[in-house]
């Protein structure tokens, strides 16, 4: 039985990195329906300036982190600026192509500047030491990032909700001409979003940087909590935090009790069957566009 | 009119000597150099091994510094196949027949040798020093391969033994990564142990794409073992270790010469790598061998780029083309790839900055005599800081 508890747990703890991509992931598709691939680069490029910034420069870690937060709300901001905005005849799916673009190339820069041998991030909890629930144990770091990725899900909620930005990011990803004629500033909007989704993917890094840091340290966070969103349904955020813990926990009992070698897999296969019965995932309300 | 035929013949005599030239001569060699090709992951996800090609290559740019091998300098060609065997294929194939190399050396990846050891043993262009313990490049031998790293096979071997004669432990596990660099771990194990009566108590097979660790470590903690091999890549073996004292499960750690380079392995680990005990297979990076030495100073020192570590991997470099040297060096000038083929079965304890290395004519029946050239690694284990402590002389394995 404690197996089985420590095996959830486990879930859990190793679901909240995939929640903290997935919610980076939703931001960005609810307001322009682009999903995008460069998310986990982004967060990635961030971190490896964060630790530029402690290990070369010895700035201290609470001028670091901020710092590195700042980096990537720019980073978001540019990259749609520069980028995105400039694309020609945009669709869809052309973003999407481009942010695969983009992915290449922030993870060509930061294997080129950083070199390719494991590096680790200072921080002050060490991800090797544990909190033990009676016969249960759960890392330090992962209870921080539990609590910062529902931190983040709730905040983000109520932002969305309540606050006049959020709402105005909603009807841009509803329909971007009727928005602009009610007066919202659509590309700004678009920045905007793209700029906080970043911050929310690089908290994602910083927390998983502590353990081991590598160029590719991204790619299965990133497409873990893809899959999340795409359970969740893409444009949920508490969706796609449940999907996260979903993956987690199933990924973790799968490998513990049927195969370990699946176990990787076996968030794809969930995918699979959730999308087959329902194909707007398991949070979204069925939304169809008007012609 | 006359004149024209004159000079249409004259033009097809040029061509015809000039075919008969090219086909006389030795492909990648000529009268001032010698083109040895070389793959190697500069980017992507076992990027940390790029080192090895970036140490071969000053190790020949020395030697072309030192005047070169019987006047002809060493042309060495590399390029970056991102560990990826499709693009290994692709640029072997390209350098082969556009520019046309005498030999390759090195060469990162089992799956990367594999994707080409068919196309140039077809060939008959010799290959030496294939940069990891794979079983298949002895399986069956090859006239014109001639393996140098000792197999991850024989490392499972060596620690198996300390751990069970020198340390007395019994239930020994294993968590490896999940294809033939895991299972070559794996299989040397399990015979080791078998000679002394005693089982894997878990084997936790790693996949490259798992990053959590709880699963493989749960795995081990339930089987009781007191001895945790590890094949797999540093970064796993980091999550492994770390995972494990999370869960307050403290074995002893034995791993492959992968994970060897300590002072790396101590750093990202926070320290947790302390008390590991590891295979290896060349002089360690601080060892007063005169040889190591003098490659640290004229190879690492004057050729390598800036920010280069003189670790472990670099180094491997040139003890993977220690052989090819040498072989080259005894052909004289009449350096053809029969030549140095039989240059290099005729080696005997030849030492260079790893263990000795000797080779025999091919014979099917002796794969590990004839082409497997060294037998020995010793054991070291991590101190404070990264720094070594030897813990055996060469043991040679058969």
């Amino acid at each position: 039985m404690m197996d089985f508890i420590q095996t959830v747990v486990s879930g859990i703890a190793v679901g909240s990195s995939y929640a903290l991509m997935g919610l980076a992931m939703v931001l960005i598709y609810k307001t322009s329906e682009v999903v995008n691939f460069a998310q986990g680069e982004m967060a990635l490029i961030s971190c490896f300036m964060t630790y530029m910034v402690l290990e070369y420069h010895g700035f201290s870690f609470y001028v670091a982190f901020p710092g590195g937060l700042v980096f990537a709300a720019f980073l978001g901001f540019f990259l749609e600026f520069a980028v995105l905005r400039r694309a020609k005849e945009p669709n869809v799916l052309g973003m999407i192509i481009i942010t695969i673009g983009l992915e290449m190339i922030l993870l060509g820069v930061v294997s080129w500047k950083f070199g390719a041998d494991p590096k680790t991030m200072p921080f002050p909890i060490s991800p090797w030491d544990s909190v033990a629930l009676g016969a249960v144990f759960v890392s330090a770091l992962e209870m921080l990032t539990f609590v910062v990725a529902l931190t983040v899900m709730v905040i983000l909620f109520l932002f969305l909700r309540y606050s006049k930005l959020g709402v105005a990011m909603k009807a841009t990803q509803q329909n971007q001409m009727a928005a602009r004629l009610m007066g919202i500033r659509t590309n700004r909007i678009l920045m905007i979003t793209w700029g906080i989704s970043s911050v929310v993917g690089c908290l994602a890094g910083l927390l998983i940087a502590p353990t081991t840091m590598q160029p590719y340290m991204m790619w299965d966070p990133m497409l873990k909590g893809f899959a999340a969103a795409v359970m969740g349904g893409m444009t949920s955020l508490p969706g796609s935090v449940f999907g996260a813990y979903i993956i987690g926990i199933i990924e973790n009992l799968f490998g513990g009790y049927v195969s370990i070698e699946f176990k990787s897999v076996v968030a794809f296969a969930i995918i699979v069957l959730v999308l087959c019965i329902r194909p707007s995932g398991l949070f979204a309300r069925h939304y169809v566009k008007k012609v | 009119m006359k004149g024209k035929g004159m000079w249409v013949l004259f033009a097809m005599v040029a061509l015809v000597f000039g075919f008969q030239t090219g086909t006389m001569a030795e492909e990648g060699v000529t009268d001032t150099e010698i083109h040895i090709g070389q793959w190697g992951p500069q980017t992507g996800p076992a990027a940390p091994w790029g080192s090895v090609a970036r140490g071969t290559d000053a190790y020949f740019k020395m030697i072309n510094a030192e005047g070169g091998i019987h006047g002809r300098k060493l042309i060495h060609h590399m390029f970056d196949d991102a560990y990826n065997p499709a693009k290994t294929k692709a640029g072997v194939k390209e350098l082969q027949e556009g520019i046309g190399m005498f030999a390759w050396t090195s060469g990162v990846g089992t799956a990367c040798g594999l994707s080409v050891k068919d196309y140039l043993m077809e060939r008959k262009i010799p290959w030496i020093g294939p940069s990891a313990g794979s079983l298949h490049w002895i399986t069956p031998p090859q006239k014109y391969l001639f393996a140098v790293y000792p197999l991850y096979y024989i490392e499972a071997k060596a620690l198996c033994r300390y751990a069970v004669k020198e340390m007395g432990k019994k239930r020994i596990a294993i968590a490896y990564q999940n294809d033939d660099y895991g299972k070559n771990g794996l299989k040397g194990a399990a015979e080791e142990l078998e000679k002394y009566g005693l089982e894997l108590v878990a084997q936790v097979p790693v996949e490259k794409a798992d990053t959590d660790m709880k699963p493989h470590v749960m795995k081990m903690k339930k089987a009781n073992a007191d001895v945790v091999l590890l094949w797999v890549t540093p970064v796993h073996a980091v999550r492994i270790v770390g995972t494990s004292h999370a869960m307050k499960f403290q074995p002893q750690w034995m791993s492959t010469s992968t994970c060897s380079d300590f002072p790396l392995m101590y750093k990202i680990s926070k320290g947790l790598w302390q008390g590991v005990i590891a295979a290896t297979f060349g002089e360690l990076p601080d060892s007063d061998n005169a040889l190591l030495q003098k490659y640290k100073k004229d190879a690492y020192g004057k050729f390598a780029a800036k920010g280069e570590r003189w670790g472990l991997f670099f180094y491997a470099g040139i003890l993977f083309s220690e052989p090819l040297v040498e072989g080259i060096k005894r052909c004289g000038r009449d350096l053809t790839r029969e030549r140095l083929v039989k240059e290099l079965e005729g080696l005997k304890d030849f030492k260079g900055i790893g263990g000795k290395i000797s080779y025999a004519p091919l014979d099917l029946a002796e794969p590990y005599k004839s082409r497997q050239g060294q037998k020995e690694v010793f054991l070291v284990k991590c101190l404070e800081d990264g720094k070594y402590e030897k813990l055996t002389g060469w043991m040679r394995i058969e």
